[in-house]
């Protein structure tokens, strides 16, 4: 009967603390996953992650998750702001956000409508601190295989090799070096409701087009391993990617065109090879 | 894709654009994220080769031109020019 008893005090005092972990601002949330301590042991993987657009994804974002917000909700389909509404967006761009009160959720659309639209500071700097980091990857969005290895433990932190680290448990994860990873959100997003988010579909073109055509390297191999380009994820808005990623074939000549007449003509025939594991161009 | 003839007019040779069209069910051009439900795919398809083809008349007289390609991606409101390749014509025997 002790023994039974120490188990449902415990179960009572931890249940509220991981299940129901709530919380109603920002800074408090951005504390509960922050990469802060991620910093000390690997500084330059947190100086590669911090120049990547993962680490802008809300406030790089904002014009289309306001318009989201305003258009979407507001006008087309006529809801309030729910949590289960902005983690349309926000699964993929602030995945912390699933702990935030429906206050909390709010106030965070109401800073994206006011960055934009009133072009507010101060809201951006606020809205900064939400992003697709260190805990995302290596914590977060490491289940996609929840039903076989089950959910990610809390506290936990799953990398490529996992390497033992005195501040942290390890494990290594196949799933993290895997473009079905980033998939994840770099795909048509198919919330719980089935109402799908056309936001990106590259992987979409990555599995039919690509590897259906014989393709066999991953994102990782082109945006992280490649040119020692790690955490920096370079992307669309990176000229040298871009460049590696599409080759130009220009033959240029000309001639004097219709017998007689001999008008000067340039003929130009131009190859474009995409290159990238993807269709080109997109998000 | 341009040619600058030797009086220094410029031609348009032509333009090609690549791009994702995003749609609704009812088949109308859609912008919104949550709007597009399918897509018309106007891009280059990975591991292909997409060709194409300018034959462009320059005016009787013209005795030289400069023809110039240039690749342009656009990504939001960034704009990288990729590749610019010119090449000098001349029609005079």
């Amino acid at each position: 009967m002790k023994y039974l008893r120490f188990i449902l005090i415990v179960a009572f005092i931890s249940m509220p603390l991981i299940a129901y972990a709530e919380y109603n601002s920002i800074d408090d949330l951005a504390k509960a996953y922050s990469d802060e301590a991620c910093k000390s042991c690997h500084s330059k993987v947190h100086e590669e992650w911090k120049s990547s657009f993962h680490a802008q994804s809300v406030v790089h974002s904002l014009g289309g998750i306001r318009n989201f917000i305003v258009v979407g909700l507001g006008k087309e389909w006529n809801k309030p702001v729910s949590k289960e509404h902005l983690m349309r967006c926000m699964d993929c761009h602030a995945p912390q956000l699933k702990d935030a009160s429906e206050a909390l959720i709010k106030e965070v659309a109401d800073l994206i409508v006011k960055a934009v639209d009133k072009k507010d500071e101060a809201a951006k700097k606020e809205l900064a601190k939400l992003n697709v980091n260190c805990v995302v990857c290596h914590n977060m969005k490491v289940s996609i295989e929840k039903n076989l290895h089950g959910a990610p433990e809390k506290g936990t932190y799953y990398g490529p090799n996992g390497k033992a680290s005195p501040a942290h448990k390890t494990q290594k994860s196949n799933v993290i070096m895997s473009a079905a990873f980033c998939g994840q959100c770099h795909g048509i997003y198919t919330p719980p409701d089935g109402d799908t988010i056309g936001c990106n579909t590259l992987y979409g073109s990555y599995q039919d087009a690509y590897k259906g055509n014989g393709g066999t390297e991953t994102c990782q191999d082109c945006h992280m391993k490649k040119n020692n380009r790690g955490h920096t994820f370079p992307g669309a808005y990176q000229a040298d990617i871009l460049k590696e990623g599409l080759a130009l074939d220009a033959n240029i000549t000309g001639i004097r065109l219709h017998p007689g007449k001999w008008i000067p003509t340039a003929i130009v025939n131009v190859g474009l090879t995409n290159k990238a594991g993807h269709r080109t161009p997109d998000g | 894709m341009t040619a600058k003839t030797d009086k220094g007019t410029v031609i348009n040779m032509g333009k090609k654009e690549y791009w994702e069209l995003g749609m609704d069910i009812d088949g109308d051009h859609r912008l919104g994220a949550w709007q597009i439900k399918e897509i018309i795919d106007l891009t280059l398809p990975p591991k292909k080769t997409t060709k194409e083809s300018f034959v462009t008349e320059l005016p009787a007289d013209t005795k030289s031109a400069e023809v110039e390609v240039k690749v342009t991606r656009l990504a939001g409101s960034k704009s990288f020019e990729l590749y610019r390749v010119t090449k000098k014509l001349n029609f005079e025997k």
